[in-house]
């Protein structure tokens, strides 16, 4: 496992550690193009613990809520409050400006069974085909 | 009279279209199937309809409403009926096609303003059902924001409103307690309350902060805020109220017009439709329905409140009252209340009666009769063509005046109510 | 278009203070004149009342003009699916202002509202006739806040039979955003059921889900899709057998007048919406009315007060039996019941050409245009149907809508239910012509048609509103949600 290396979850997080089992998080450029153009971001506090997979966010767009799921289990040590004045953000720059939290990973093991970037593009190129394909799908691609 | 304009030779030009001898083919999925017609009276042509409703109204007996508590007989101007009654506004739906609905939504921004000068505050949205659940709503909204399962309600809260608080927080789990301590989410308080009296509540609201509450004022008469101090001065984080006295009739209860307005803070946590000013692509000012992921349609089982429907089109009413009163006008309103209210207690002072009103109160106040003769004294008033009061018990009385009561008849009732305690 | 606020003008509207013209009598004059709102406590006043003075010329000419940038029902075509938007008879507008039913105070003396208590009495018959139901309350203010009643009574009745353990409520993934909203206000969890290949609810997953837990059953029928729900007895019959309640939103129920009875179908519970069904005005959002049908052996749970009948004098009944409480202050939207009852009255036992009207105009307007658009369900449809333009691409749902306003036409509903892609949701409604129907059918052609050959034109519509379309984004992100007074520099 490289430090800085980036890893996605299969709701479209992305979790990048930076070092002492700090890793800093947020949504795919996929995940912020489903959702569209994003007015509020709900952060969670810091010091609360979630489990991997548990909603820890929540990021409006126009049309739309959607919760944003723990990609690993910790304790949030960081919020990122620049987007609250300015949730595009996330549109703008989902892995950069747009980053959401930064938690400290209390499971290592999660981190490293989280997708591959490469395992990660192969996954969504799956789910666009999957769309073309089928009749009735919900409008945005994150699964419920 | 059931508005259909189809002819039979256009029914059955559709029936061939779509392939059918008739509509019961396509209704063969539904199970259990009615045989026979149903059995309700009529139907009525128009004449008969107007002739049978206006004897049912005509059982019903308009008084002079000496009484308030919860309700107010304010004057309304004509131009709101007729205003209205514009089918633009009556019969549009909800703004969710902005560009179809620019009439709602400025009408909507306007009274989200008004409501938010007069009260003090922040932000306000587009209405609720009425006073009682927005002030449930606020309970709901304050327990989930602070994370805390308590209530406190200050004693002078309309007794029917407490009613329906009790309800709501039944079924979400909430406690209403008369403790104030860490688990309170919110500090409700009435202001003037149930018995008219005008509290200074900074003190409460210092409390309810301290405790880490949310401090929750509750307006069921609105005129009252023409003069006095908007609570979202001293210290409310939500105000909600009933703004039927803006331009609503009395209706036998309804419909009236729940408001809600908060501090900023609180903005994401506001139930129900609001609307946002914006523009469109040419630059153009307009409106539309904002902050929409908040409500039900979006965040379904997450969002705050199912709220849908609102009171959309009294919302329009109290907002075209509010601009025809105007400054002045409401003001006047204000104080002819406070005139006639404080003109009638000193009278029946003068008779014998005893005011209970410990603090300066604005429309209503309490009267205690003689021992044993205030049902008496109602009901030589009612057999007068008066309402004279809430019956409080214990020949207690709730009594209110507006720009309505007339002084010959509040002459009538000093007269009255003298002969009957004689 | 200015906002009110922004005139500042004399303002002539006189309400008198304390001497009234025709009181010639006595000295009032120097009496009332002690009673100001200047002898309060300083500290319980206000500064200053930043709200603007207007001339009624103006303001009458302010809320004529900013009406006619709206659409209504009295204007055109109003397809929105699941909303019901029929003809707003205007005689019950004359009715409800009767001076008996609009002037009278809610805390009158019993002898003084026996016309409206026997309206409400009579308009719970009714209702009880048109769905099979027992006993019906008329509190609530809309389908959300009957919703809401229900299950709190859904709540209280597993209370009392000690069965708490029942925390969870089934709804369909078609199901509107209510349903689920008012499962979480009362704090049950929602499972969510799947729709089968012919619309239906899945009917072997909902075997499965129907456990020991499971309290209540939310069902819409016909559904959101248009679809009457073929197996409806067998579903009732096994959430019965499982102990547990089933619950109608009774939104669509232009669908089922004089056809067929939701008491029959297996439901406990139901509401009805006055505003969709029953034609009283939307008011663009409100007011409305939810009232809430009920079994026998619910009837107990209703809030208080209730309306019965002694010796033909009507009484408010606020014996507490198992009442959940009150919802409301006062009784229910008066105003509303005035206008559903008079409906009522006018359609009588014809009110079934109502419902077979509705379903007559949904199927031929399906049937124009079923060719041009994909049908998610091949099958006859109730009194809406649902289209899907995904062949058009993403966002063609949104770009049809904006374009149909060109055509004149409101749009219909878009993106509902949530399991259609693209949807267009459409309910015709009885009281138009097949005329319209023709016209609304062409106008959708001729968007196909615009969006194979131009579609970023399409895009750019709505082009002939007095507005073009509206930044929803900025409205979010930099939100502007009412005037404020200017700050006085002092």
């Amino acid at each position: 496992m490289l430090e800085g290396e980036i890893r996605f979850s299969k709701e479209h997080e992305w979790l990048a550690v930076k070092g002492q089992g700090i890793a800093t998080m947020g949504i795919s450029d996929f995940a912020q193009k489903q959702l569209g153009d994003i007015v509020s971001v709900d952060l969670p506090r810091v010091g609360s613990a979630y489990n991997q997979m548990q909603p820890l966010a929540v990021v409006d767009s126009v049309k739309s809520s959607s919760d944003i799921y723990s990609a690993a289990s910790g304790e949030v040590v960081e919020v990122n409050e620049e987007l609250i004045e300015h949730p595009e953000f996330i549109n703008h720059s989902p892995y950069d400006l747009g980053w959401i939290v930064k938690i400290k990973l209390s499971n290592m093991k999660e981190f490293e069974q989280l997708m591959s970037k490469e395992e990660y593009i192969v996954f969504i190129g799956e789910i666009e085909r999957k769309e073309q394909e089928s009749t009735d799908l919900p409008t945005n691609g994150r699964s419920k | 009279m059931d508005f259909i304009p189809t002819t039979d030779a256009d029914k059955q030009e559709m029936l061939n279209r779509i392939g059918v001898k008739s509509v019961d083919d396509l209704i063969q999925t539904l199970k259990p199937y009615l045989q026979d017609k149903l059995d309700l009276p009529g139907p009525l042509s128009e004449i008969e309809l107007v002739d049978h409703l206006n004897n049912l109204s005509q059982k019903n007996k308009v008084l002079k409403y000496f009484i308030g508590a919860g309700s107010y007989n304010h004057y309304i101007p004509a131009a709101v009926a007729h205003l209205i009654l514009r089918g633009e506004f009556l019969t549009g739906y909800t703004p969710y096609q902005p560009e179809m609905s620019q009439g709602t939504l400025q009408a909507m921004y306007e009274f989200q303003s008004f409501i938010c000068i007069l009260t003090g505050m922040d932000v306000s949205n587009g209405s609720l059902y009425d006073g009682s659940s927005a002030l449930a709503e606020a309970a709901l909204l304050s327990s989930s924001y602070k994370g805390r399962n308590s209530i406190f309600v200050s004693k002078g809260l309309n007794p029917e409103y407490f009613r329906v608080l009790k309800t709501y927080s039944q079924g979400a789990g909430l406690t209403i307690s008369n403790e104030l301590n860490e688990d309170t989410a919110c500090v409700i308080a009435q202001n003037p309350d149930f018995y008219g009296n005008i509290e200074n509540l900074r003190y409460l609201s210092g409390q309810a902060h301290k405790a880490g509450a949310l401090f929750v004022v509750c307006v069921v008469e609105p005129t009252s805020l023409a003069i006095l101090e908007p609570p979202g001065n001293y210290g409310a984080d939500i105000v909600v109220g009933e703004g039927q006295s803006f331009g609503l009739p009395l209706n036998f209860g309804g419909p009236y017009l729940g408001f809600i307005a908060v501090k900023n803070f609180l903005l994401k946590k506001i139930p129900g439709r609001i609307s946002g000013m914006t523009t469109d692509s040419n630059g153009n000012r307009g409106f539309v329905l904002t902050f929409q992921a908040r409500e039900q349609h979006i965040r379904r089982e997450k969002a705050g409140s199912n709220i849908t429907t609102n009171e959309a089109l009294m919302a329009i009413a109290s907002t075209i009252y509010l601009s025809l009163m105007g400054k002045t006008g409401l003001l006047n309103v204000a104080e002819s209340s406070y005139a006639r209210a404080h003109f009638l207690r000193d009278k029946l002072t003068g008779i014998g009666l005893t005011s209970l009103n410990k603090t300066p109160f604005y429309n209503e106040f309490v009267m205690q009769a003689p021992f044993g003769t205030s049902k008496r004294i109602l009901s030589n008033l009612l057999v007068n063509g008066i309402l004279g009061g809430y019956d409080l018990g214990e020949d207690k009385m709730l009594i209110c005046c507006t720009e309505m009561n007339r002084i010959k008849d509040i002459a009538s009732f000093v007269t009255i109510t003298k002969e009957t305690i004689n | 278009m200015k906002l009110i606020f922004e005139y500042d003008e004399s303002n002539s509207m006189h309400i008198p203070t304390i001497q009234d013209l025709d009181d010639n009598e006595n000295n009032s004059d120097e009496q009332m004149e002690k009673y100001t709102t200047s002898g309060l406590p300083n500290e319980l006043l206000r500064k200053e009342l930043p709200l603007p003075n207007v001339s009624e010329p103006t303001v009458v000419r302010h809320y004529t003009n900013i009406s006619q940038l709206n659409y209504g029902i009295d204007i055109g075509f109003y397809p929105l699916g699941s909303c019901t938007m029929k003809y707003n008879p205007r005689i019950n507008e004359d009715i409800a202002r009767f001076d008996g039913f609009q002037n009278l105070h809610p805390l009158s003396h019993e002898e003084c509202y026996q016309g409206s208590l026997q309206l409400m009495w009579e308009l719970e018959q009714h209702l009880k006739t048109i769905t099979g139901m027992d006993a019906f309350s008329l509190q609530a203010a809309a389908g959300a806040q009957a919703e809401l009643l229900g299950a709190m009574m859904t709540k209280a009745y597993f209370r009392q039979k000690s069965q708490t353990q029942r925390t969870k409520i089934i709804i369909p993934d078609s199901a509107h955003g209510t349903n689920p909203a008012t499962a979480s206000m009362c704090r049950f969890k929602t499972i969510t059921m799947p729709s089968d290949s012919r619309g239906n609810l899945d009917i072997d997953k909902f075997r499965q889900a129907l456990q020991d837990d499971v309290a209540l059953v939310m069902l819409t029928n016909p559904n959101t899709l248009g679809l009457f729900e073929e197996n409806i007895l067998e579903i009732s019959d096994l959430a019965h057998k499982n102990g547990t309640l089933m619950y109608c939103d009774g939104a669509n129920m232009n669908a089922m007048l004089g056809i067929a009875k939701p008491a029959e179908q297996g439901f406990d519970l139901m509401h009805l919406n006055l505003h969709k069904t029953f034609s009283t005005p939307h008011g663009g959002g409100g007011p409305g009315a939810g009232v809430l049908g009920v079994r026998a052996f619910l009837a107990d749970y209703l809030p208080l007060p209730r309306v019965t009948k002694n010796d033909g004098r009507y009484v408010f009944d606020y014996a507490q039996r198992k009442s959940i409480g009150t919802m409301r202050f006062c009784y229910g939207n008066f105003g509303t019941l005035v206008r559903a009852y008079s409906y009522i009255k006018s359609l009588g036992n014809s009110i079934r050409n109502v419902s077979q009207n509705a379903i007559l105009n949904a199927n031929y307007l399906l049937t124009l245009l079923k060719h041009d658009f994909e049908v998610p369900f091949d099958r006859s449809c109730a009194h809406e149907f649902v289209l899907s333009s995904k062949r058009f691409g993403d966002k063609s749902a949104l770009n049809i809508s904006k374009r149909l306003m060109d055509y004149g036409f409101h749009p219909p509903t878009i993106y509902f239910p949530l399991i259609v892609r693209e949807a267009l949701m459409i309910e015709p409604t009885e009281t138009e012509t097949k005329e319209t129907l023709v016209r609304f059918a062409s106008a959708l052609k001729c968007i196909a048609q615009e969006l194979r050959e131009k579609p970023d034109f399409v895009k750019g519509s709505p082009y002939t509103r007095h507005i073009r379309k509206l930044d929803e984004v900025g409205a979010a992100r930099k939100p502007n949600l009412r005037w404020a007074p200017p700050i006085h520099p002092d």
